[in-house]
């Protein structure tokens, strides 16, 4: 196993010491349940589609998920010293900074993917609510999985530019809203160059189309491009130590 | 032969901002020998092994370990070294085993190598007790011997030690260096401590740094030997005289004692038994001896004890780095116009505070 991947595998692992992965885990189910249920009125629509799964899971990610994952990764590491422990074993840096950031995506797309017993439970079994249009929510996971990958590098990044994990938490929690309601606060701006550029930025606009079985090549090139900046910005984060 | 220089550092600088933390340091450390790294907090000794071990990259100057340049080959420089970071920093959320194992695999080791090594490092640093324990929940002395495990794991023929010792009971800290002289038999270990009386137990050679310049560099005994002074202690008998005699009171002793030639720093030093006894300096070449024995039978004084020794360590270490205290935060100044030691106390008193540079 690569030096990488060995990290990757401690990383996450390291999530399951503490009861923060599980904490994560059970809120994401209930809030992802009320929101589909209640807020979101699923038995009111009468359709058999997730789109709602798809509406709120992204809010999930970004307000909860992706800050609480990543907050500790790089920050935790060099507030307690142990960063200096790994990198003078023979590793590269991109392989802790790569490391670090597929052991978070791992937890990160288990949540993601246990979202699939929704789908799984109410139009296969045990109940059978009606024939699902399967095309959605293949292209609606398929952003799920970018989006996902572009907010933990997101929050990587902000993990690995301060050594407070509360800063961390709340850097990458502000940056992802942000950039969630960009296309929301878009509708509101009267200049249209201004909301073109809101618009083709936010991470709403970007994912619609995936939740309704459209996988757009602008889109996917959007959410690889945000994510390797994320990762190269990092990277030259934890670089910078060397010289200052 | 320079092809058992192990760890060479050539005109090493660091400049943190405003402030030098590294000036010009340049030293070379052979194959097989243990090499203490002294000096007050503050100084550099860290900065130096993270330059030695390619965590930070120096401003100027450059350095070669095990043959390998730190700029140009960091990941050889690390596979041949076993480093230990002050305060041995480890994943608390890991067991001891997970964690050597962990090391181990990011060092390439398959499983076989690593359970016939594992062995070793178990009897080397006394993990046989610990090993299915969680990190968080080991004392710092165990802590610190994981953190030395880690760095012995893959067998390495260099050792970087930064402080193995501070934060330890005297316990701990005594079979810490039990291991490191165990361990130093085949290796070449760099070990900082700012504790003189370590390096007098386990290395045959010291290098002092002060303010981020090397100021002492040799064998123990040369670096004794550099401020080219000897101590004399005596004790007098403050009851009885020979004779006629009347025992000397602590002036009339001081005055006769301060009269002697070539006697500098005089001073009293406590004692519990019924005497006075002072303690002076003398130049490395005279002997006072002769001069001591003469004068108190002149007086028909009581000599209880007549010692004369090579300035101790802990006196030269003080000197050398004379000036430094300001540096230490939250430590006062300390007025020591005397070239000689006081005590052994003094080393310890240094260790509370973090050495950050």
């Amino acid at each position: 196993m690569s030096p990488m991947m060995i990290i990757a595998k401690r990383e996450f692992r390291s999530y399951f010491g503490s009861p923060l992965a599980y904490v994560v885990i059970c809120l994401t189910f209930l809030l992802l349940g009320l929101a589909i249920f209640w807020v979101g009125g699923f038995w009111k629509v009468d359709r058999a589609s997730m789109h709602l799964l798809f509406q709120y899971m992204p809010v999930a990610l970004a307000v909860l998920i992706v800050p609480v994952v990543t907050m500790r990764s790089m920050a935790e590491e060099k507030r307690s010293g142990t960063l200096e422990m790994l990198i003078t074993l023979p590793v590269k840096d991109s392989d802790v900074i790569l490391g670090k950031y597929l052991g978070a995506l791992g937890l990160v797309l288990m949540v993601v993917l246990a979202t699939a017993l929704y789908p799984l439970a109410m139009f296969w079994a045990p109940w059978n609510l009606g024939p699902l249009d399967m095309g959605p929510v293949w292209s609606g996971y398929i952003g799920l999985v970018l989006f996902s990958g572009t907010a933990v590098a997101i929050g990587l990044l902000a993990s690995s530019l301060t050594d407070s994990q509360a800063v961390a938490f709340f850097i990458t929690f502000f940056v992802l809203v942000v950039l969630w309601f960009m296309g929301t606060l878009a509708e509101h701006v009267e200049k249209a160059w201004l909301a073109d550029a809101l618009t083709y930025m936010s991470f709403q606009s970007r994912l619609e189309g995936f939740s309704r079985g459209l996988i757009d090549t602008r889109d996917v090139v959007f959410f690889l491009s945000a994510m390797a900046l994320a990762l190269v910005t990092s990277f030259r984060a934890l670089e910078r130590r060397r010289w200052v | 032969m320079t092809t058992d220089v192990m760890i060479s550092a050539s005109g090493l600088t660091k400049q943190f901002g405003s402030v030098r933390a590294l000036d010009n340091v340049t030293f070379d450390v052979a194959r097989g020998e243990v090499v203490g790294f002294l000096g007050p907090n503050g100084a550099g000794k860290s900065t130096t092994m993270r330059v030695l071990t390619c965590f930070i990259a120096p401003t100027a100057g450059s350095a070669t370990v095990h043959g390998f340049d730190v700029f140009e080959d960091p990941l050889a420089v690390r596979r041949s070294i076993g480093y230990l970071p002050q305060r041995a920093p480890l994943y608390g959320d890991m067991s001891v085993q997970e964690y050597l194992l962990f090391a181990a695999q990011v060092r390439g080791m398959d499983e076989g190598q690593f359970k016939s090594r594992l062995n070793k490092v178990i009897e080397v640093c006394g993990l046989a007790q610990t090993l299915t324990k969680q990190i968080s929940h080991l004392s710092h002395g165990y802590r610190q011997r994981v953190g030395l495990g880690q760095a012995l794991i893959h067998d390495p023929p260099i050792l970087i030690l930064d402080e193995p010792t501070s934060d330890l009971d005297p316990n701990e800290k005594a079979e810490v260096l039990r291991y490191i002289k165990d361990i130093g038999q085949n290796r070449t270990i760099l070990l900082s401590t700012h504790n003189l009386a370590e390096v007098e137990d386990s290395c045959a050679r010291a290098i002092i740094v002060s303010k981020g310049r090397v100021v002492a560099d040799g064998a123990l005994d040369e670096i004794r030997s550099t401020t080219g002074n000897v101590r004399y202690v005596i004790t007098v008998d403050e009851q009885s005289a020979e004779g006629t005699h009347r025992p000397p009171s602590a002036i009339e002793l001081q005055k006769a004692l301060e009269s002697l030639k070539g006697a500098r720093g005089l001073r009293e030093l406590p004692t519990d038994e019924k005497a006075h006894r002072f303690e002076l300096s003398g130049s490395h070449e005279s002997d006072l001896r002769a001069e001591l024995f003469r004068l108190m039978v002149q007086k028909g004084w009581t000599l209880l004890e007549l010692r004369r020794d090579a300035q101790s360590l802990d006196a030269v270490f003080r000197e050398l780095t004379r000036g430094d205290e300001e540096l230490d935060r939250g430590r006062p100044v300390i007025d020591d116009d005397d070239d000689d030691a006081n005590a052994d106390g003094d080393a310890d008193s240094a260790e509370d505070s973090d050495d950050k540079e």
